[in-house]
């Protein structure tokens, strides 16, 4: 399955399948997490969607990656869902 | 200043960069290589969304801050690097 694969990449710290309710269906990660990260995520998401809409109507977001001190947050949007990797670049 | 303009220039010649834009921490534009009503609305944009991953950055970890944010689109990609509260946006069509 996809989600075996990306975790079995090096550093992948977890993986989070949320639906266009912001509402997690799959995780590797303890459910706070995966509650807190769905949440915060799916607002960053709509907003960053919003922002490429607003610049120009016809574009749409396809990737988004959030690159802090301490990981990487990558956020991949579908129609239905979106996948949410959490990893440590640096391992 | 003479190097932040040489790597600017550095920037701007990178094959596929549409445009870059230079936010100071009041959320001015200072630089850019846009005209003025694309660099207003990219910077106005890209600031509020900044605010926000680097609210949502902190949530999680308080710890943790922002670093660096690339937003992927059909059209082109924008990368917004954060330092000290200045942006720097980076517009590309990676397909070039």
């Amino acid at each position: 399955m996809l989600t075996r694969r990306i975790q079995g990449q090096k550093g992948v710290q977890g993986i989070i399948i949320v639906n266009s309710e912001g509402i997690p269906v799959k995780t590797t990660l303890d459910n706070s997490s995966t509650v807190q990260y769905a949440g915060l995520i799916h607002q960053l998401v709509m907003k960053a969607r919003s922002t490429v809409r607003d610049i120009d109507p016809q574009n749409d977001l396809t990737f988004l990656r959030v690159r802090s001190k301490k990981n990487e947050i990558m956020i991949a949007p579908d129609k239905d869902y979106f996948l949410i990797v959490i990893q440590n670049p640096s391992d | 200043m003479a190097q932040v303009e040489e790597t600017l220039k550095r920037i701007e010649a990178s094959k596929g960069v549409i445009g870059t834009i230079l936010v100071n921490a009041e959320g001015i534009p200072i630089r850019t290589t846009l005209d003025n009503s694309t660099t207003v609305q990219y910077a106005e944009l890209l600031c509020q969304l900044s605010m926000l991953a680097r609210t949502t950055v902190r949530d999680i970890d308080p710890q943790n801050d922002l670093t660096f944010l690339r937003i992927r689109s059909k059209k082109h990609e924008i990368m917004v690097a954060l330092e000290n509260n200045y942006l720097l946006i980076v517009i590309q069509n990676p397909c070039e």
